[in-house]
């Protein structure tokens, strides 16, 4: 009898584990043949016990506990040794990207979390992409300030609807103490969940003035050649932006906390011209992103602090991104030491599609000018004979300029594409025009390297090829195998 | 020769000295070179699909992130390839001790000078050599063609940890089994239907609470074996296959014990 119930009741459990696992666990169908399973084994279990008693001698039992207490020990061993290594919490990734591996800037990024944050992931059951999700959002729950809750949209979760969640995958992160300070994640990433905490956690760091007029770059164009994506990157980093036609600008407020002139195609107005003077003599800050080729319209401002920059264009020698419309590109591996630039270093690059250069004068002994970015080796200007020997271009400059109780600052870069939607998040380009931005504001608390996409397998593998291998080494080994097992069995036939 | 290699050695013989091992192994080699090479055509198709369509050539930007070696061939071939292992593990480890108590050949065993506890350790050493002996010829092809793409021989490794690890904590199970019935095919349904139910507990998160959903996945195979072929090597996923294989020993070993009491 008992064996025929655990039959019955291993059978009703596959059953009704199996249509759990296949379609909707809560199904009658499933719950039923669950329920009566885990019945029937119990019942199984008992009779057996029972028949045991009768059967076996009391000496016999008695040996049984033995037996009982060692398999208890190893499921309590398994268990304990289990639960001790997670305890360790040690892993080791080794994926080919150190994808499991949390970038440098996002663990400092999460340690200074101004509260606890709760990431949800929504997910569809079947969506292949959530488990790698899942697992790279346990691996940063480790951390005490992160915490980790799945939600299935197909149970259609209030919360999905709060945060109008449009898909499976997606990320919702939101602040502990304020769940109405959210974020969405649309792909998971280091770089959007290190962005979205940025956010949620933002303190004002000022209030940037983005000079107008001239033909300057776009703040709110989102084609390719706007700046939209540096505009909407300053406002992750606490800048509020603000457009200021230099026609119209008198004066610039005290509590300016820095000014951005990105690719002017014409002179300022005097007007303005004037008032940034002013505003850079009693401390001002610039950022000043120049186009080769142009009147930067900048150029009388630059040379009084120093720096001087011929609109000819920097020609290098010619790398592999060098191509097409970009045929002057640079892509900058030279770095200079400077706090701009920290971390940036071979294989850590830069790329601007075309470059004009500077030369440096200090103005007074005890300000600092520093070259940041470097051409390569073998750079000369357009306007140089081409027989001219070539040399290291400094593409990006910084300066500091101290007078009594304050302190100016510059930067100016020969390039503002590198800046544009098409190039801003092109290898290094935004840590570089961030962190441009961070230290002549005086913000270098916030300097960082972001974190950067990592790569993903997508080159084809054609089929024809695996057949290929497939047809040698893949058919080889059942081959042998089939000679070696037909020859065993004929073998034994025989003998 | 002691008795245990004695033993290893004999069990080694019966097992291959049919063709039923053999015909395993090259059944097993067939299906995952089947398993790997249809995700792979579908992958190059879609990729050809994309390139097509954008007109941009194999420009990464050009095609979703969801579009990659792994997520498109390499885990859903790992997952095929673990629930085939939960077929055919059971079929390995069936015989190794209900035949022997189907002929009575147990008894026989326990009067070499072998205790129970060794008799368990040989028939799990044997069983175990050859369900990797099983996972290495299904892992040529497709550690072949990755390696041939540069992914990373570490990756690899890890793969092949997680299949390892799956197929000894079956084999304990069907071990456990065998050591319960003396008909084999009794034997394989137990060992496969278990498998089958530690598989995955995801389904029963919507009927229970977080916390005991996340205890019963704890439990789980299919967690452990995907985080590993992920590359992510942890040491509680070790310890998880290690605590299985250590439950089903033990089981085993119980089972003499059981028979001694009912004898």
């Amino acid at each position: 009898m008992s064996r025929v119930l655990a039959w019955l009741g291993a059978v009703a459990l596959v059953f009704g584990l199996g249509t759990g696992a296949v379609s909707d666990p809560g199904a009658s169908f499933a719950r039923v043949n669950v329920a009566f399973g885990a019945l029937a084994l119990g019942a199984a279990a008992l009779l057996g016990a029972r028949r045991l008693g009768a059967v076996a001698g009391p000496l016999a039992r008695r040996g049984l506990w033995p037996a009982a207490a060692r398999v208890g020990l190893a499921l309590l061993a398994a268990v304990a040794v289990e639960r001790a290594a997670a305890f360790t919490g040690l892993r080791f990734d080794w994926t080919a990207e150190g994808r499991y591996e949390p970038d440098a800037a996002l663990v400092s990024r999460i340690d200074g979390l101004c509260e606890p944050v709760e990431v949800l992931l929504f997910g569809k059951a079947g969506d292949r992409r959530l488990r790698r999700t899942r697992l790279w959002l346990e691996t940063l729950a480790r951390h005490e300030k992160l915490s980790l809750h799945e939600l299935d949209l197909a149970e259609a979760p209030p919360e999905a609807h709060r945060y109008a969640v449009g898909g499976s995958n997606r990320l919702v992160l939101r602040r502990a103490g304020a769940p109405r300070r959210f974020e969405r994640v649309e792909r998971p990433g280091e770089g959007g969940l290190y962005e979205a905490l940025t956010r949620l956690c933002a303190r004002p760091e000022g209030r940037l003035l983005w000079l107008d007029g001239e033909g300057q770059g776009d703040p709110e164009l989102r084609a390719p050649q706007g700046y939209s994506g540096l505009a909407a990157a300053l406002e992750t980093e606490g800048y509020a932006w603000q457009r200021a036609p230099s026609a119209g600008l008198d004066e610039i407020p005290e509590s300016v906390a820095g000014v951005l002139v990105v690719a002017p195609e014409r002179p300022l107005h005097p007007r303005g011209a004037a008032a940034l003077e002013r505003y850079l003599q009693r401390g001002g800050r610039l950022v000043a992103l120049l186009e080769p080729g142009t009147d930067s319209g900048l150029d009388a401002l630059l040379a009084l602090w120093g720096i001087e920059s011929p609109p000819a264009a920097v020609l290098d020698a010619p790398g592999p991104a060098a191509r097409g419309a970009d045929a002057n590109a640079l892509v900058v591996q030279h770095w200079e030491t400077h706090p701009i630039s920290a971390g940036l270093g071979p294989g850590r690059a830069g790329y601007l599609p075309g470059a004009r250069s500077f030369a440096l004068r200090k103005p007074d002994p005890d300000d600092r000018l520093d070259a940041v970015a470097w051409s390569g080796p073998q750079a000369r200007r357009a306007d140089e004979p081409a027989r001219a020997e070539g040399r290291y271009l400094p593409v990006a400059v910084a300066g500091r300029y101290p007078r009594g109780e304050t302190e100016t600052r510059i930067f100016a870069a020969g390039d503002a594409d590198f800046a544009s939607n098409h190039h801003l998040r092109s290898v290094y380009n935004l840590d570089l025009v961030l962190n441009a931005v961070h230290w002549t504001l005086s913000r270098e608390a916030a300097l960082t390297l972001r974190p950067k996409l990592r790569e993903t397998v997508q080159f084809p593998l054609p089929t024809r090829d695996a057949l290929g291998g497939y047809l040698g080494l893949g058919l080889l080994v059942p081959e042998l195998l089939l000679a070696v097992g037909g020859a065993v069995w004929l073998r034994r036939r025989e003998g | 020769m002691t008795p245990f290699l004695a033993l290893v050695r004999l069990e080694l013989a019966v097992l291959f000295g049919s063709p039923l091992a053999y015909l395993t192994l090259t059944g097993f080699a067939g299906v995952s070179a089947l398993l790997f090479l249809e995700p792979l055509r579908v992958y190059n198709q879609l990729l050809f699909a994309y390139a097509s369509t954008n007109l941009g050539g194999f420009d990464t930007g050009a095609i979703p992130d969801s579009v990659n070696l792994w997520d498109t061939v390499f885990f859903p071939v790992m997952d095929s390839l673990g629930l085939t292992l939960l077929a055919a593990v059971p079929l390995v480890g069936m015989r190794s001790f209900a035949e022997d108590r189907a002929r009575g050949r147990d008894e026989l065993l326990l009067c070499s000078g072998l205790g129970p506890g060794a008799i368990v350790a040989a028939k799990f050493a044997v069983c175990a050599a050859t369900v990797l002996a099983m996972l290495a010829v299904a892992f040529v092809y497709p550690a072949a063609t990755l390696e041939r793409g540069d992914l990373g021989s570490a990756h690899l490794a890890a793969v092949f940890l997680a299949l390892a690890g799956l197929g000894l904590g079956l084999t304990a199970l069907a071990l456990a089994c065998s050591a319960l019935t003396e008909h084999q095919l009794v034997a394989a349904l137990c060992a496969w239907a278990l498998g089958f139910a530690l598989w995955d507990f995801g389904w029963a998160a919507p009927l229970t609470s977080e916390t005991v959903a996340r205890g019963l996945q704890a439990l789980a195979l299919r967690p452990r074996f995907a985080a590993l072929s992920e590359g992510l090597v942890s040491a509680a996923d070790l310890a998880y296959f290690a605590g299985l294989v250590a439950v089903g020993a033990a089981v085993a070993r119980a089972s003499f014990d059981l028979r001694r009491a009912r004898a």
